[in-house]
């Protein structure tokens, strides 16, 4: 196929010999860089903490910062909680906690 | 005439005499009005009045002395007009023609007439004086009389100045009754241009400084009549030389004394004080001027002492009008212990004196202050190298206490050059600062500020781009200060908080007394809105609130300002194409001194995504090298990696973000999903959701000839690499494989073809466009740059939509909620006014979602859907259109 420049005056960048194979070459050297955008999200079924009633992408009523400064942790029953919602929940109760959800006994998934 | 009203006077007296005496009498009569006659017309000659007194003393044998003198004043009446009143008055009969305006003075005119006017008055006065002896010729023929009769001498001092002051008056009678109308013009300009000659010869002087003290101490009790005892005088410190002993000087003391002597008293002074005045004014004017930057006011008293009041002083002196009067030297004028009591004379001098410098001083602030106040408009743009001319104005309102006339003044100037369609929000924003920054200085108390900042705010409001100006002007120092003072790179803000600082440490200099102090305080009580947490407001702050207060007293709330700043915000921070976030971060320091950290919260959650995302992103680029554990597939796009970086952003905390769906080219699709994949290793439980839309792609375009840098938003750069498999599209196919509407892509593709790097054709077989990959730099190179590495930043979409939904768009969607409610509402009730909308629906949306609005917000909504045509609003209540 040999060189196939895109017209009889522009090139991107270094066009290359062969189009078929190099294609994503070609355009990854037009492109000197990209600056893309994106949104974080926790990946569980719900989207707030069943403790605290606060979006899991915000952060629990004692954190300022969401994200890592304000992790979810999972229980085995697979309910997810703010850290620091469940770990106040867990140490108010008197004996073995259970999940504030499903009620049954609450562990953290390993 | 006279002669007959005389004699039907006397006619009783002359029935009861006889023959002889009749005889007697009419001789004498006859023999006096000769003697009188020739005692008038001998001009300097007084031998006629010998021969006066014999005929006198046997008229008065027969109790005619007021036929006498009567008929003696009478014939010195007529003598006055004939031999003074008229050829005093002919000899400015030239000048009856002259305006005496400010347009024609040439100078020989000038001396022309200052030589008439000394001419005319010495004449006049001459025969004023001859007459004057005659009278007394008179009278002392009336005394012989008197003193033979009655050796006692009593009334004989009365009648000499009974007839004295009869014929005072008497010649300025005459006088006043024939004065010509261009007189008292002719008077006044004599003095200017004499005060005008004397002020210029005071200029020349060299102003020596000498401590007159011991000179003065010999001159206190000398009550001198001679000018030259007086001649040193030290008001101030502002001396000069013998001014007194001045020709000049002596030519005026003439002249008035001349004027005094044929009883123009007042009208002397009154041509003298209006020079004075004229030439004050004319002074203030010429030293002002145009120029605000540096102070007037401490050389305009300078110059009153220097001139006007020296003038008088050697003016009062050489005419001996402090020692007219004898006063108690204990006495003293409780102004008299000022400075001016030094002058040598006594207190009355002094006191003169002063009573002129109180009133000259008062006529220069005044002036002074009023065309400051007609400039104020200028000053203020010039602000703060105007400075010196608002501390100049502030003194001369302490003064004249005449704020008002400020007030109004500036406020109809604002209206006019200020207030109007032409002018950008932008100025109107600046001159508002900075009438608050000067107007400060004047009015401390912010009393008068707020009159004047009412209009400007009140226009403001009603511009929609006003909080976004006022945002960016806080915010963004680079769109500063158009007329560039200060540091070319400061926000408000950072100036807000430097001028602040700098109070802190100069706190001494603290200059407010305590009533302005509550009154600032009351005024410091702006926040409408209450304060969540302002941990660093002391009492130091209040000052500062002023200005900032003043500023969010436009749009109300604060609550609006910051979330119109957190809008601007992320469209900074989407559009970056680095993690550099320094200054966004300093002002986000400085937003929180002033608003309160809790209201900063969703700013500082962004800022801080920024600083994550960079790690993040550094800490996926590390992973590059190391196989991938879960990838099966996409070694090779390791390498490619590096090109790409991303904000993450934590989107609960920004605002809403605009989505917009399209197809990326398959190998940036690629990237980016192995980037997301690298993230969930880094960071598992948490994932990516692309804004496909968002973010920023630098391109390099090759062309024959050159090469052309873009940046561009990433819908740009997915066309555009559509062309590089394929030189020329249907934009029908195109719209397909981009997965964009067919008229979403034509507006898109706009931005290539604008840049002449794709061209628009029609399609001749069947429906839309052809956009065909431009061939060659022929007519691409007006748009497509010159050759180089031109780097073209566009940040924000070409028909200008933002990344973000605008405030108002927000604003719309969370209202949405209430709209059917308050439909309902205004169903039931017919109308109501805003307030009510607003606390009913305080009232009843309590949950799912609080109704959280304010009241400017509600309005804002309601007025949407007044213009929709949905609602109707009269006298102040919406109805259901319908
Ligand atoms: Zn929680
Ligand atoms: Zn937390
Ligand atoms: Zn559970």
């Amino acid at each position: 196929m040999g060189t196939r420049p895109l017209s009889d005056g522009i090139f991107f960048t270094c066009a290359l010999p062969s189009y078929t194979m190099l294609k994503e070459d070609e355009i990854y050297r037009s492109m000197i860089s990209w600056h893309a955008v994106a949104s974080w999200t926790w990946d569980a079924q719900d989207e707030t903490c069943g403790i605290c009633r606060m979006a899991f992408d915000g952060c629990c009523p004692d954190c300022k910062l969401p994200g890592d400064d304000c992790p979810l942790i999972w229980g085995s029953c697979n309910h997810a909680f703010h850290l620091h919602c469940i770990l106040k929940w867990v140490n108010s109760q008197t004996s073995q906690a259970h999940c504030p959800m499903c009620r049954r006994e609450w562990q953290f998934k390993e | 005439m006279a002669d007959a009203t005389a004699a039907v006077c006397n006619l009783a007296i002359l029935e009861a005499l006889s023959g002889d005496a009749v005889q007697e009498i009419s001789e004498s009569y006859v023999g006096f009005c000769a003697a009188t006659e020739s005692l008038l017309s001998g001009i300097g000659d007084l031998s006629a009045g010998s021969e006066m007194a014999r005929h006198v003393h046997r008229l008065c044998k027969y109790q005619l002395h007021s036929l006498v003198w009567e008929h003696f004043l009478t014939s010195l009446e007529e003598n006055f007009e004939r031999n003074g009143a008229v050829k005093f008055w002919q000899h400015f009969e030239p000048y009856r023609d002259i305006s005496i305006s400010e347009v024609d003075r040439s100078h020989v005119c000038d001396d022309q007439i200052q030589e008439v006017l000394c001419k005319a008055l010495e004449e006049i006065s001459l025969e004023n004086q001859y007459q004057k002896k005659c009278l007394l010729v008179l009278v002392d023929a009336l005394q012989t009389y008197k003193d033979q009769v009655l050796p006692a001498k009593c009334g004989a001092v009365t009648k000499k100045e009974f007839l004295l002051s009869k014929y005072q008056l008497m010649i300025s009678s005459v006088l006043m009754a024939s004065l010509p109308r261009h007189f008292p013009e002719i008077l006044r300009w004599y003095f200017k241009e004499r005060l005008e000659e004397l002020s210029a010869t005071m200029a020349g002087e060299s102003t020596d400084h000498f401590d007159s003290q011991e000179n003065d101490e010999m001159d206190v009790d000398g009550n001198n009549r001679m000018p030259s005892e007086s001649s040193r005088m030290d008001i101030d410190g502002g001396l000069h030389g013998d001014f007194s002993e001045n020709k000049l000087i002596k030519n005026i003391g003439k002249v008035v004394s001349d004027l005094r002597g044929i009883g123009f008293i007042s009208m002397a002074e009154d041509a003298y004080a209006s020079a004075i005045f004229l030439l004050l004014k004319a002074k203030v004017n010429d030293l002002a001027g145009d120029d605000f930057r540096s102070s007037v006011l401490d050389s305009i008293k300078e110059w009153i002492q220097a001139v006007p009041l020296h003038f008088l002083h050697a003016l009062l002196s050489f005419l001996g009008d402090s020692f007219s009067y004898e006063r108690s030297s204990d006495i003293k004028s409780p102004l008299a212990s000022r400075p001016l009591s030094c002058y040598p004379g006594s207190d009355n001098l002094s006191e003169g004196l002063v009573r002129w410098q109180l009133r000259l001083e008062y006529f220069a602030y005044e002036t002074l202050q009023d065309l400051r106040i007609g400039k104020l408009f200028e000053i203020i743009v010039d602000y703060p190298e105007s400075t010196p001319a608002i501390e100049d104005l502030k003194r001369c309102l302490e003064y004249t206490g005449q704020h008002s006339k400020l007030v109004e003044s500036f406020i109809s100037a604002l209206r006019y050059r200020l207030l109007t369609a032409g002018a950008s929000t932008n100025d109107i924003l600046h001159q508002y600062v900075s009438t608050i920054k000067a107007l400060r200085t004047i009015d401390p108390a912010g009393i008068f500020l707020e009159a004047v900042g009412e209009p400007i705010r009140e226009y403001l409001r009603g511009r929609k781009d006003t909080i976004k100006c006022i945002v960016t002007m806080l915010t963004d120092g680079t769109g500063g200060n158009p007329n560039g003072t200060g540091n070319a790179s400061d926000s408000l803000l950072e100036e807000l908080n430097r001028e602040e600082e700098n109070q802190e440490n100069g706190a001494v200099e603290d200059n407010f007394n305590t009533d302005d102090k509550q009154a600032w305080i009351a005024a410091a009580c702006w926040e409408p809105d209450p304060v969540e947490a302002d941990p660093l407001k002391g009492s130091r702050s209040h000052r500062k609130v002023d200005i900032l207060g003043m500023i969010v007293g436009i749009i109300g709330s604060k609550d609006q300002l910051v979330n119109e700043y957190r809008v601007m915000l992320a469209e900074k921070l989407l559009n970056k194409s680095d993690y550099d976030i320094d200054s966004e971060i300093r002002t986000l320091e400085l937003l929180k001194i002033h608003f309160g950290e809790s209201s900063m919260q969703k700013c500082e959650i962004m800022l801080n995504d920024l600083i994550d995302s960079k790690r993040t992103n550094s800490n996926i680029k590390a992973t590059i090298g190391q196989a991938s554990q879960t990838s099966t597939v996409s070694e090779d796009s390791g390498n490619s990696l590096d090109i790409l970086d991303a904000t993450i952003i934590s989107s609960n905390f920004w605002p809403p973000i605009q989505e917009e769906v399209f197809n990326l080219p398959g190998p940036v699709d690629q990237l980016l999903s192995d980037y997301s994949r690298r993230y969930t290793e880094i960071k598992t439980p948490r994932k990516l959701q692309w804004k496909k839309n968002l973010g920023i792609v630098k391109l390099e375009l090759q062309f024959e000839d050159r090469e052309v840098h873009f940046m561009v938003a990433p819908v740009h750069a997915a066309i555009i690499m559509q062309f590089q498999e394929q030189k020329s599209w249907n934009s029908k196919k195109l719209a397909a494989v981009m997965g964009l509407p067919i008229d979403v892509l034509n507006r898109k593709i706009n931005f290539w073809i604008i840049k002449g790097i794709i061209a628009e054709t029609m399609d001749q077989e069947g429906e839309g466009h052809i956009y065909t990959l431009l061939e060659g730099s022929g007519d691409s190179t007006k748009n497509g740059g010159d050759g180089g590495s031109c780097e073209e930043l566009l940040a924000v979409d070409d028909e200008g939509e933002g990344s973000v939904a605008s405030v108002e768009d927000q604003l719309r969607k969370e209202m949405t909620i209430y709209e059917k409610f308050i439909m309902g509402m205004l169903t039931n009730f017919g109308s109501m006014a805003l307030d009510r909308i607003h606390n009913t629906l305080k009232m009843f949306c309590v949950a799912d979602p609080t109704y959280d609005k304010s009241l400017q917000q509600l309005q804002s909504f309601l007025s949407g859907l007044v213009s929709e045509e949905r609602l109707d609003f009269k006298d102040g209540v919406y109805y259901l259109k319908k």
